[in-house]
């Protein structure tokens, strides 16, 4: 089991500013969160290349993200692939991130409304920003099979013009 | 002030993991459950109280708002709870109140928690202990355990208890889980099995220790007019206590004739609101916070189900088992049953209601009129007492 890093600020010595103590600290959880029922998602992108979304055996709504049951009969949903083609709803660049990505900027974020889903979601885009409008057509791209780790960021959205 | 009724209780299993679900999705379960249980529908529900207790167990700083609308409740009213271990009971608490002062008729309270998406126990551990006091204490390598050391070994000081009277209650309580098919973990175990378990910090063993569970918990409130479209025969709360203590270990008084006075606090005026002056009598069965097993024999002096410095003597006397004079904790209480957190208070209330509609299969309490529920937390900073009765 692994303990706390001698590294961590929790450990370091306090400091003194204008008579005011700042003490170092360090909030840092690692996390083996189970993705539940959600799994099949997390494995058709990294293994497959695949985006599923899910559909309502009721009222045929299309969940993606996926959801495992839908809220509006209470009955639980059906994996169904996703074409990976949609139409662009929103973006923006980003130059100052106040994330782990700020060694990535500049970056492009938008929402993307998937061919027969519901909802729109929020996604990486990689193109020209000038080049990008609301309503443009985009699709997806995966990461080689190497690069991808699971995460959401092995698939971003470029134009499809 | 309204009547508040519960209407409908329903809850997942508890275990260590439930790898396969998500945290909404257990919450929704029991979401489910509960709407069958009374048969009512989302569109019953104005508005939900969310108890859930630790931001870094559900990695997210807002895992309510993660829930309400996957559960199809988008524009109704939601709000949050959090109050370490009696997040449940104050929970339960606020809903009371929206129902009780006519705000809404129809009130859902959903508890949940998941807690080990943290890496492993210690960091999760960890992360409870974030609720320490951040300028002094946050450092000083505070554990749950010796939250409650203090009152149990001044109990073992002024009343003689001992370790072995702490056992029987490991005994007791996992006993009891195995009439329960919800429990986490149910099992046949000796006194002398407690004893050879490893020490965490003495008195305490290993196996004196409450569970950390994964699972969720919902019933629903309604007031006497709203109750009435419901299919279950309503259920009453007719008392509500609530109490704090200070946040600082060191700062409490734990050496009085009340070792936990918060918890009487709490009692005291849950009792005078329910109209209880003999709770011994009232009180036909309880589930209460058997964080550790010692603190389960101080809980029967606090909430007056035996005289001061009894509470090893009542148990040793039979007193808190399924056939005693007042059953503490027939699920399997924390020790046997669940600890999920924020689903804890909520799941205590849902299992009293089951008692006194007749509903608790194996554990069902004979002639059972009248609960209590109590829970605590916060590293004993925060306590809820709610007492349940039939109409």
């Amino acid at each position: 089991m692994k303990l706390s890093n001698e590294k961590d600020l929790r450990f370091a010595p306090m400091k003194v500013e204008n008579e005011i103590v700042l003490m170092p600290d360090c909030w840092k959880v690692d996390y083996w969160a189970s993705m539940g029922e959600l799994s099949r998602f997390f494995m058709e992108v990294k293994e497959n290349g695949r985006l599923m979304g899910t559909k309502c055996p009721e009222c045929s709504s299309i969940y993606f993200w996926p959801r495992s049951w839908c809220h509006e009969c209470y009955v639980d949903c059906e994996w169904v692939e996703m074409s990976g083609k949609g139409k662009l709803t929103v973006f923006g660049k980003v130059e100052i991130s106040l994330s782990d990505l700020q060694k990535e900027v500049p970056y492009i974020q938008g929402g993307v409304h998937l061919e027969g889903a519901r909802y729109a979601v929020a996604v990486c885009i990689r193109a020209n920003y000038e080049d990008l409008y609301v309503g443009m057509p985009v699709k997806v791209e995966f990461l080689p099979p190497e690069e991808r780790t699971g995460r959401i960021r092995d698939f971003y959205f470029v134009p499809d013009v | 002030m309204k009547k508040v009724a519960v209407v409908g209780v329903g809850n997942t299993s508890f275990k260590a993991r439930h790898l396969d679900k998500t945290f909404p999705r257990l919450a929704y379960e029991s979401v489910k459950a509960a709407m069958e249980d009374a048969q009512a529908t989302r569109d019953d529900i104005e508005s939900v109280v969310y108890s859930i207790y630790n931001d870094f167990f559900e990695h997210s700083g807002m895992p309510d708002y993660h829930i309400h609308y996957l559960l199809g409740l988008a524009r109704k009213p939601s709000i949050r709870v959090t109050n370490g271990g009696a997040t449940g009971g104050c929970a339960i608490k606020a809903a009371f109140a929206e129902v009780a002062s006519g705000l809404h008729d129809v009130v859902m309270v959903v508890g949940v928690e998941k807690a080990l998406d943290v890496a492993n126990v210690v960091e999760m551990v960890k992360t409870i202990m974030y609720a320490a006091d951040p300028f002094f204490e946050a450092h000083l390598g505070a554990t749950p355990a010796g939250s409650y050391n203090g009152a149990i070994l001044w109990h073992m000081e002024k009343y003689g208890t001992t370790e072995e009277d702490m056992a029987r209650v490991v005994v007791k309580n996992k006993g009891n889980a195995l009439n329960n098919p919800d429990a986490h973990s149910p099992m046949k175990i000796t006194i002398d099995e407690v004893m050879k378990s490893p020490y965490v910090i003495r008195p305490l063993k290993i196996l004196d220790h409450c569970l950390s569970s994964e699972g969720a918990a919902t019933i629903i409130l309604a007031s006497e007019e709203a109750a009435k479209k419901f299919k279950k025969e309503p259920v009453w709360i007719t008392g509500i206590g609530a109490s704090t203590e200070s946040a600082r270990q060191a700062e409490r008084d734990d050496t009085g004739i009340s070792l936990l006075p918060a918890v009487r606090a709490s009692a005291e005026s849950a009792y005078k609101m329910a109209g209880i002056s003999e709770p011994a009598k009232a009180i036909d069965v309880a589930e209460i916070y058997d964080s550790f097993s010692g603190v389960e024999i101080i809980l029967y002096e606090e909430l007056g189900l035996c005289d001061w410095g009894k509470g090893a003597q009542f148990l040793k006397d039979g007193g808190p088992y399924m056939e005693g004079e007042t059953p503490v904790n027939p699920s399997g209480g924390l020790i046997g049953g669940e600890h999920a957190i924020g689903a804890t208070g909520v799941y205590q209330v849902a299992e009293i209601v089951r008692q006194i509609r007749g509903e608790a299969g194996a554990r069902q309490v004979k002639g059972a009129h009248c609960g209590i529920s109590q829970s605590m937390g916060g590293a004993r900073g925060a306590y809820s007492v709610t007492i349940v009765c039939e109409g």
